[in-house]
């Protein structure tokens, strides 16, 4: 019997602590990301490497139809909420032969792990080191 | 007995977790929206600042460029009820051999935002070269803290009538924190006070809002 009221008391001190321990209100975390021109190298190299960096990084990426606007999601909780994202722009540079891309991320925090400038910072590293 | 036992016990624990459910903030997620990209046959990416600023500053505030002469622009809407910045934008502008290329980028924080990314990008990017504007919905202003003896809260801090140097600080979402960093919880209904602080007390509010007393404790309001 003092076992089993023992286990209440236990279940409902560490519920209580449950109540008390509300999580952190989430910051809505911006970053401006790298823009680079890169000469002698297609259109589609930029759309193939951005595709790739997204999934790479956050795990999701989209096109806007087919305009070289990408966007990725991080992974998402029960409920389908995500956390983290990020967009890649790439627009053709005719003068270079080249195109141009841009890197912008957002994160909230938290419960994203990673400020929106390591995910830049890792979008940049994941799209430059591709061949 | 033993039935008795179990009984209560799955009682407690569904009411505790009812509360822990209550209690616990709604998840939000990140929107973003990314699809828009205009190019002008003519200006400079000067020109194009000017515009992105103006535009920005239209729908968001403190429009500014990320660092001088980058052409990216970003802006952030007011604090939302957390107290931060729910929506944030960027415009980002490229000067080409004739005009420019601009793309809109959107974050905003839901379900805090009123509007979603798509909508804040469309406005911003009609402003800048043209189009249908809709309207988008304020966003909800934090809640002020009360001041004062209010009768209808216990906001505030406490001295306990007994021991000056205990004393309960008292905030809007119910939390209490005594002075040597132990938490509780406050209610109130009507002037009946509800204070859960080692143990549930049940204590009177003055009409003055100023004390309240009961329960083995007798506390007054500094305000």
């Amino acid at each position: 019997m003092i076992v089993a009221r023992l286990t209440v008391v236990a279940v409902g001190l560490s519920l209580a602590v449950g109540v008390t321990g509300r999580p952190a209100s989430a910051a809505l975390d911006f970053f401006i990301g790298a823009r680079t021109v890169v000469k002698d190298a297609p259109l589609s190299a930029c759309n193939g490497k951005a595709r790739d960096a997204l999934i790479s990084v956050l795990g999701k990426a989209a096109e806007y139809g087919d305009t070289g606007n990408w966007e990725g999601l991080g992974a998402t909780d029960a409920s389908g909420n995500s956390f983290a994202a990020a967009a890649v722009h790439c627009y053709p540079l005719d003068a270079v032969h080249g195109y141009l891309v841009t890197l912008t991320c957002a994160a909230q925090t938290p419960p994203a792990t990673e400020s929106a400038s390591v995910i830049c910072g890792k979008l940049a590293t994941a799209f430059g080191g591709q061949q | 007995m033993t039935g008795n036992i179990r009984r209560g016990a799955i009682v407690a624990i569904g009411l505790l977790a009812a509360l822990v459910w209550c209690g616990s903030e709604a998840p939000a997620s990140v929107d973003i929206a990314a699809g828009i990209r205009h190019v002008s046959q003519e200006g400079t990416q000067t020109d194009c600042g000017a515009k992105a600023r103006a535009s920005l500053d239209a729908f968001l505030q403190d429009a500014q460029e990320s660092s001088p002469g980058s052409g990216d622009w970003v802006a952030h809407s007011t604090n939302g009820i957390a107290g931060t910045p729910t929506a944030t934008a960027a415009v980002r502008c490229y000067g080409l051999p004739t005009g420019y290329v601009v793309t809109f980028t959107c974050v905003v924080q839901l379900p805090d935002n009123p509007y979603t990314a798509d909508a804040l990008c469309l406005d911003v990017a009609h402003k800048f070269y043209g189009g249908a504007i809709t309207a988008l919905a304020a966003l909800p202003t934090p809640t002020p803290v009360p001041t004062g003896c209010a009768t209808t809260n216990l906001v505030g801090t406490w001295v306990s009538d007994s021991d000056s140097k205990l004393t309960f600080t008292m905030d809007l979402t119910g939390n209490v924190t005594d002075s040597e960093g132990v938490s509780g919880n406050w209610g109130l209904k009507g002037n009946t006070v509800t204070f859960t602080y080692y143990g549930n007390h049940t204590l009177t509010l003055s009409p003055d809002g100023k004390h309240m007393s009961g329960g083995g404790y007798s506390l007054t309001r500094k305000c």
